[in-house]
């Protein structure tokens, strides 16, 4: 029968919330030797299926069979034997230990009641060569770079044998040069027997490297289909529901005068011993969107820090429309013209356990308007709250007085839009604004930063999607291990240019530009 | 010459139990959880082995091996008050501080209580003469035995022996390497099937046996063998804890903390008998609050570059994956 | 329906099981019952004959003698203040018994080694017992503000140093101390408290004090800038410090104030009138750590942090001390009521938790459709959309 040829199904799966569908009624057939894609935006059901299988959630319908016969999956060590395994997104490695130990950890080989590691090390080696999977065994993860620790993860798979590989959102850490680096992993692998569940949103990974796709939306299955009978268009209608267009719609900018203006800035790191921001210098105008872009972990968070007061500089200065800032405290800044929408949400942007007016007025509450010697106007908070509500269209159970740990990602990330465009400001600072949302709030907060390029401020961007970065930037800059390695023009470039520059293979002289000046 | 020898025999009991509540301490807090409780296990296991020396000191069983005796039925009682931690913070995901105060302000309450209503005192007083004035042989050998083998406790021998097994278990056995992955990155740990809650149960366990049998050294080798409810251990508990960070949650850093500090105290009560010292006519008062002191001094210092296992004091949870 | 204006939760009926304060309330009351119930069975186990009989006195005790116990109520009040304060910015003040003992050394040595006329000199008794509790909490204080040290291990120190410096000067100190007596003189009429003449009471202006510091605190966390940057950074002190507020000076200035409610606590302790005649309470020089501080985080943790809930767990704490000081008159020992406190704050540690699950398990009857299974619980108020951020914000923990 035609079972023979899956090793995994899942088959009418449905995972219930309360209030939410996560999954309905869901089917998901690996065959072996494929490379079978997982397409969907954020919240569209991916994880939770994938929990599923790995035995973290228990659904309420549907049955999930290998090869055939019915399995049940409790936990996440019967997923493990019945041979799958998963290199999730964020990569679970122990960072303060070595990459052997991190790949035996769970299975650890042993002598009389003590660790062998030169067992282990004999069968890393072996496999790592057999792949074509270069590591370490004996560096510490903290000091690889994140492709190799996404080598360490592939090699744990392998290293338990496992023979149905999920890859979780695998390229999102990693340069164009790396990426197709991993597809061509991937290909060895399906060649080798290996069965591949690819989860992405990245159409055109999937049409290089998949052979069958199946689209979720909103929970539902939309489909399989054979990639070599689709086109990206019809991926992406069917991921979304309706045509999408790439490109977001702008006019030409019309940069006017210096806004920020960043001179020879370094940044010591918290990690390492080098400097995480090196001599950087550029500036940035009044009615354009400057994109910093580059691969995470290469000075961009440093760079935001520093320029915002959460960090010092070693060295360097800042100007905002001519006044320097750069012994200013984060107060200060903010009152000299920056808003900053910021990296991590949660972490910085809002007090969760705040209401939602009270997380509005986060960066105004000393303001006159809103305090009167030190007591807070309560009524006058409330009336704000309940303007910015209204404008943003922010969505919550209770309006101003609804906890913000309650509302969805989406609405709290406007909520902070809000509150930083609404502020008196001359700069915003938009770090991954867009990061973990659905396609929608996509669209409105790029047409939330265009509008305020175009109402006159200064917007700096930084992104690790080259989508966005191509498509919202006026100017890009790409970081590069805590330099800003080149000036790009985002209508004359392309991916591999970018990739090569965010890889370091590609070099100009930026600073030339601005020190001469 | 005399002075430095019998600095050193005084302060290898008072380190012994200094190393093992920290060693314990290390345990949980490479799975993960903090232990500020260790001062009221040190008294729970403290008051179990002295009860128990109480009770049997009278059947003519030889003082080490009542101390032997004495030793399991602290390392039973400490694993038993131990589990009052890891059931609030494993299973209930409790605040682990509060616990661990809570524990703390139970232990001596506890004492008081039970002293009171039995022996109508604050503690208990025990007979035992555990004290060695020197061990056979080994305590003839120059300088090493008038060091290590003279006027001293087996406390100090059971001390470093456990020391050595700590060190091999935390870095070359299967458990010791999953349990420092429970500490750092317990989602990754929990990624491979280990049992996160349940490696922490064990770690939070460890302390409590180390914690119970150094609480009973406490007595030991500092108070005699008795032990009552309102000196308690003297804040040991914590002071361990300050060995621990100072020690980088490493054993054998670890130990040459616990020396630091046990000399540190160890001079505090030697003031008479060091002429230098003694002329200098400061209040002993001073001296005694020298550790306390240095423990705020050396954590200053290492608070830059500590690395404390980074999951620490967070609770597991399976589902924030 | 979206609810833009926000004032429908106010015509909302809403249920009593939902209103954040009753939740507390709820599982303050459950960690108390099982405390209590705890005493009991050790009761029980230490003279069945008298355990009904010495449970009651523990329970209605405080009743006959309510005057004493808003007289013990004061301190611990206090110091319950204190931590609930620095619990509010996210700091935990183990430290208050050090800066309550700092707090009666300093009142005590204005008392003695002070010649001041006899209307004021109570007053400035008292304030410098404040400031001795600010300098000991600005220790931990400044060591967390610049250093980064953990405040929770160097106010343990703090206290067992102020506690060994506080005995050496009282025994050192010829003025204040009787060495026949091992403790303190009583201190000058005229510095102590005033009575507020409850007849059979030595209940003085310390506990009104003492109240009004607590409304004063309340309307510091709930009506000022002050009170909302406090609570943000004691919720997120990432977000407190993006939106620039001066993290470093808050933490100084927090412990600097709970030190001041904590030394206060042992002004009004030490310079309060006693039973007989002219006679006021002592200190004891005899290396022991003042048992007030920790009794405090009982009285915070009971009082969910909140100053006014803080008023109601002092007086409840006080009142069973006082019960079960009676509870001897059947022969039970006072020491079962500090084990009862320190079950109650084992308990209130995660009592929140077991209130909720509680909670569930009733809703859970209510709509038998409901599957929830255990791990799933954290999820329930997520939507699914969330879970990515939920894993974002966990890498982010991690990799702190």
């Amino acid at each position: 029968m035609e079972n023979e040829n899956y090793i995994i199904e899942m088959l009418n799966i449905t995972k219930e919330f309360p209030g939410i569908v996560a999954n309905d009624n869901i089917t998901l057939r690996l065959k072996k030797g494929e490379i079978h894609a997982l397409l969907g935006e954020n919240g569209a059901g991916k994880s939770t299926l994938m929990s599923v299988l790995f035995g973290l959630y228990q659904p309420e319908k549907g049955e999930i069979r290998k090869n055939g016969e019915v399995v049940k999956i409790n936990n996440p060590n019967d997923a493990n034997d019945l041979g799958i395994g998963m290199v999730h997104q964020h990569f679970r490695l122990v960072e303060v230990f070595t990459v052997l130990e991190n790949i035996i950890l769970g299975v650890e080989p042993t002598k009389n009641g003590f660790l062998n590691m030169d067992e282990a090390r004999k069968k890393v080696v072996e496999l790592s060569e057999r792949y074509g999977l270069k590591v370490d065994p004996d560096a510490l993860i903290e000091d690889i770079s994140v492709g190799m620790q996404q080598r360490v993860e592939i090699l744990k798979m392998l290293y338990r044998d496992n023979e149905i590989l999920i890859f979780d959102e695998p390229t999102a850490v990693l340069t164009p040069q790396e990426i197709h680096e991993l597809l061509q992993i991937m290909k060895g692998l399906a060649n080798e027997g290996k069965s591949i569940l690819f989860i992405s949103h990245k159409l055109n990974e999937i049409m290089e490297v998949a052979d069958r796709c199946t689209v979720l939306r909103k929970g539902k299955c939309m489909g399989t289909v054979d990639i070599k009978d689709t086109t990206k268009e019809e991926l992406s209608r069917m991921m979304v529901g309706r045509e999408v267009s790439l490109k977001v719609d702008k006019k030409e900018s019309q940069p006017g005068e210096v806004v920020l203006s960043i001179r020879n800035m370094t940044v010591p790191s918290k990690i390492h011993k080098n400097n995480a921001v090196r001599d950087v210098s550029f500036d940035v105008r009044r009615g354009e969107i400057v994109c910093i872009a580059g691969i995470d972990g290469n000075g961009q968070t440093e760079l935001v820090q520093a320029l915002t007061g959460l960090e010092k500089m070693l060295t360097g200065s800042i100007n905002i429309c001519g006044k320097d800032i750069s012994k200013a405290s984060v107060r200060e800044r903010s009152i000299a013209g920056i808003s900053h929408i910021p990296e991590d949400r949660q972490k910085y942007g809002l007090v969760l356990d705040y209401t939602l007016e009270e997380n509005l007025v986060l960066q105004r509450y000393w303001q006159p308007q809103f305090q009167n010697k030190g007591f807070i106007k309560f009524d006058e908070v409330r009336k704000y709250a309940l303007r910015l509500i209204d404008k943003f269209d922010i969505r919550s159970g209770q309006g101003p007085v609804t906890i913000v740990r309650s509302m969805s990602g989406g609405n709290q990330q406007k909520a902070i839009i809000a509150r930083e465009m609404d502020k008196d400001h001359e700069l915003l600072v938009a770090v991954q604004p867009t990061r973990g949302l659905d396609v929608g709030a996509i669209e409105y907060i790029h047409k939330m930063l265009i509008e305020g390029r175009d109402s006159g401020k200064a917007v700096l961007l930084v992104s690790l999607e080259l989508d966005e970065v191509l498509n919202v930037s006026d100017r890009i800059l790409v970081m590069y291990e805590g330099e800003i390695v080149g000036e790009l023009d985002p209508n004359k470039t392309t991916d591999e240019e970018l990739g090569l520059y965010m890889s370091g293979a590609k070099r100009d002289d930026v600073k030339e530009i601005y020190n001469a000046g | 010459m005399d002075t430095f020898y019998y600095l050193v025999q005084n302060m290898l009991p008072v380190s012994i139990p200094l190393l093992l509540v920290a060693l314990g301490g290390m345990f949980t807090e490479r799975s993960g959880v903090i232990n500020i409780g260790l001062e009221g296990t040190m008294l729970s296991g403290a008051f179990a082995g002295a009860l128990f020396a109480y009770a049997i000191q009278g059947s003519g069983l030889s003082p080490n091996m009542i101390l032997l005796i004495c030793m399991i039925v602290a390392a039973v009682a400490g694993a038993i008050f131990s589990q009052l931690l890891s059931f609030a913070a494993v299973t209930m995901k409790a605040n682990q501080v509060i616990v661990g105060t809570a524990m703390n302000m139970m232990m001596p309450a506890l004492i008081l209580l039970i002293s009171k209503m039995t022996f109508n005192s604050d503690g208990v007083t025990t007979s035992v003469r555990y004290f060695i004035r020197k061990v056979p042989v080994l305590g003839d050998i120059p300088v090493i035995g008038d060091m290590f083998f003279k006027n001293t406790y087996l406390t100090v021998l059971i001390g470093f022996l456990i020391l050595i097994i700590s060190t091999i278990v935390l870095y070359k056995t299967k458990f010791g390497l999953r349990l420092r992955a429970c500490g750092e990155h317990p989602h990754a740990a929990d990624s491979v099937g280990i049992n996160v809650n349940r490696m922490r149960y064990i770690g939070v366990t460890i302390s409590g046996i180390l914690g119970g049998i150094g609480g009973y050294f406490y007595s030991v080798g500092i108070t005699d063998g008795n032990i009552n409810g309102h000196n308690g251990v003297a804040g040991f508990g914590f002071l361990a804890l300050a060995v621990m960070i100072f020690g980088q949650w490493q054993p054998i850093k670890i130990m040459f903390a616990a020396l630091f500090f046990a000399f540190l105290r160890t001079l505090a009560y030697s003031v008479p008998l060091i002429p230098f010292l003694d002329n200098l006519n400061i209040p002993t008062d001073y001296y005694k609050m020298m550790p306390y002191v240095a423990t705020i001094i050396v954590l200053a210092l290492t608070s830059k570059n500590s690395r404390a296992p980074k999951a620490e004091g967070i609770p597991f949870d399976k589902s924030q994956r | 329906m979206q609810d833009k204006n926000g004032m429908n939760s106010k015509n909302e009926k809403k249920k009593i099981t939902e209103i954040k304060g009753f939740s507390s309330f709820t599982s303050a009351l459950m960690a108390i019952v099982i405390g209590l119930l705890f005493g009991f069975i050790v009761m029980l186990l230490a003279n069945p004959s008298n355990a009904v009989a010495g449970f009651r006195y523990v329970l209605l005790g405080g009743l006959s003698r309510f005057g004493d116990v808003l007289y013990f109520a004061t301190p611990i009040l206090m110091t319950g203040l204190s931590v609930a304060f620095a619990f509010k910015m996210g700091l935990f003040n183990i430290g208050a018994s050090g800066q309550y003992t700092m707090g009666m050394f300093f009142a005590l040595y204005v008392a003695f080694m002070f010649d001041l006329p006899p209307s004021i000199h109570w007053i400035i008794a008292i304030l410098a017992g404040m400031l001795g509790g600010m300098i000991w909490g600005f220790i931990p204080g400044i060591f967390k503000s610049l250093l980064n040290v953990n405040e929770v291990i160097t106010s343990i120190m703090t206290n067992y140093i102020g506690m060994y410096l506080v005995d050496m000067l009282i025994r050192s100190n010829s003025a204040m101390y009787i060495p026949s007596m091992t403790r303190t003189q009583y201190v000058p009429q005229h510095v102590q408290i005033r009575s507020l003449g409850i007849a059979g009471s030595n209940v003085n202006f310390g506990i009104v004090f003492a109240l009004i510091i607590a409304v004063l605190l309340y309307i510091i966390l709930q009506k000022t800038t002050f009170g909302y940057e406090l609570k943000a950074t004691g919720y997120n002190k990432h977000a407190a410090q993006y939106a620039g507020m001066n993290g470093k000076r808050n933490i100084i200035l927090t412990m600097v104030i709970a030190g001041a409610l904590s030394g206060l606590g042992g002004a009004f302790a030490i310079l309060a009138p006693s039973e007989i005649a002219g006679s006021s309470m002592t200190y004891e020089p005899i290396n022991v750590i003042a048992a007030n501080g920790f009794n405090g985080i009982a009285v915070a943790l009971l009082g969910n942090s909140h100053p006014i809930g803080v008023i109601f767990s002092a007086i409840f704490i006080s009142y069973i001390q006082r019960g079960g000081t009676l509870a001897s008159l059947v022969g039970y020992k006072p020491e079962i009521i500090d084990l009862v406190i320190a079950v109650i704050i084992y308990f209130s540690a995660f009592a929140a938790i077991m209130s909720s699950a509680i909670r569930r398990i009733f809703a859970n009857r209510r709509n038998k459709e409901a599957l929830i299974t255990e791990p799933q619980i954290e999820n329930i108020e997520e939507d699914v959309g969330s879970e990515i951020e939920n894993l974002e914000k966990n890498s982010n923990k991690e990799a702190e």
